[in-house]
């Protein structure tokens, strides 16, 4: 009788002990996957309004250059072909830093989907933890057996719900930095 | 008459951004939430190009370009896909779905409208 109540309190810990190693382990896992998704989401963002201030100032000064050759054409410093090609020159200057501009200003996409990848990883969390505090998993005090039961119960359900979030959280952003990506046509 | 480019991508800004980039290189946009919207816009309008996005709810890129491809005016079409997915995997499923060619975002204004010129001028 005793050596059974000492094996049913080994199974119990061993139980038990399985139970909480799972739930730490993956949500560890969760956590450090959401670490990285805000370190990214964190270089993402600050590139892109380094990005973005750049060619704001440069947008900024090549305007500035525009209207100083406006002047000096009205004052007849500036003869009309070369403020023609001055023009010019600063049209094709402030179309390079909009196309930058426009590159920098696609960091929304590539951070919303990271956000949504985060909020998938806390759902599951939240999914897990709700699991084991669910009313119906009271542990029950009748026996050993019982008890066993229910946390085999328990673990079965934590396990279930824990695949179907890995399996639904996949990374589809991976860029780090906000330069224009590969193009190859087929 | 400027040739017509039906973009399709769940993210307002990014949709803004390619209508911006296409229509100053002289362009039509027609603009598309989703892959079931860029169906319905395909079915209601003649296009010259489609660019697409991948990841999307309800009809992701993939399944736009297997649908438009079973349509008898989709069959030519030039189609590219704009994504953040980066793996080959992904990339060969888009070609053997009937995709032109593979564009990571972001994109650039000049790189994208040189491709857009390259396949239908």
């Amino acid at each position: 009788m005793a050596t059974n109540t000492a094996t049913n309190s080994e199974q119990l810990n061993v139980q038990v002990m399985d139970l909480l190693a799972g739930v730490s382990t993956h949500g560890d896992q969760h956590l450090a996957e959401v670490e990285r998704d805000l370190v990214q989401m964190n270089t993402l963002l600050d590139e892109a309004i380094k990005k973005l201030c750049s060619s704001f100032m440069a947008i900024h000064t090549a305007v500035g250059k525009q209207q100083e050759a406006m002047g000096s054409m009205l004052s007849a410093d500036l003869s009309v072909t070369d403020y023609a090609a001055r023009l010019e020159a600063t049209q094709s200057e402030i179309k390079l830093h909009v196309g930058a501009a426009v590159t920098g200003l696609q960091f929304q996409d590539m951070t919303s989907q990271l956000m949504g990848r985060m909020a998938q990883h806390l759902t599951g969390l939240r999914d897990v933890f709700g699991e084991i505090d669910a009313s119906d998993t009271a542990l029950p005090e009748s026996s050993h057996e019982a008890l066993l039961e229910k946390l085999n119960l328990i673990s079965g359900r934590v396990s279930a719900r824990l695949s179907e979030h890995e399996d639904g959280v996949r990374k589809s952003v991976n860029q780090h930095h906000m330069e224009s990506g590969d193009i190859e046509l087929f | 008459m400027a040739k017509t480019i039906l973009t399709v991508d769940d993210s307002g800004s990014l949709r803004q951004m390619l209508s911006f980039s296409l229509r100053d290189a002289g362009y039509a946009v027609i603009e598309a939430v989703d892959g079931l919207d860029g169906l319905a816009k395909a079915k209601q309008h003649t296009v010259d190009l489609v660019l697409t996005d991948q990841n999307m709810p309800g009809m992701d890129g993939l399944s736009l370009i297997k649908a438009l491809r079973a349509m008898q005016n989709y069959e030519t079409v030039p189609i590219l896909m704009l994504t953040t997915e980066t793996g080959s995997d992904i990339k060969a499923m888009g070609k053997a779905a009937g995709a032109n060619g593979w564009l990571v975002k972001p994109f650039d204004p000049a790189r994208l409208t040189e491709v857009v010129g390259k396949l239908i001028g």
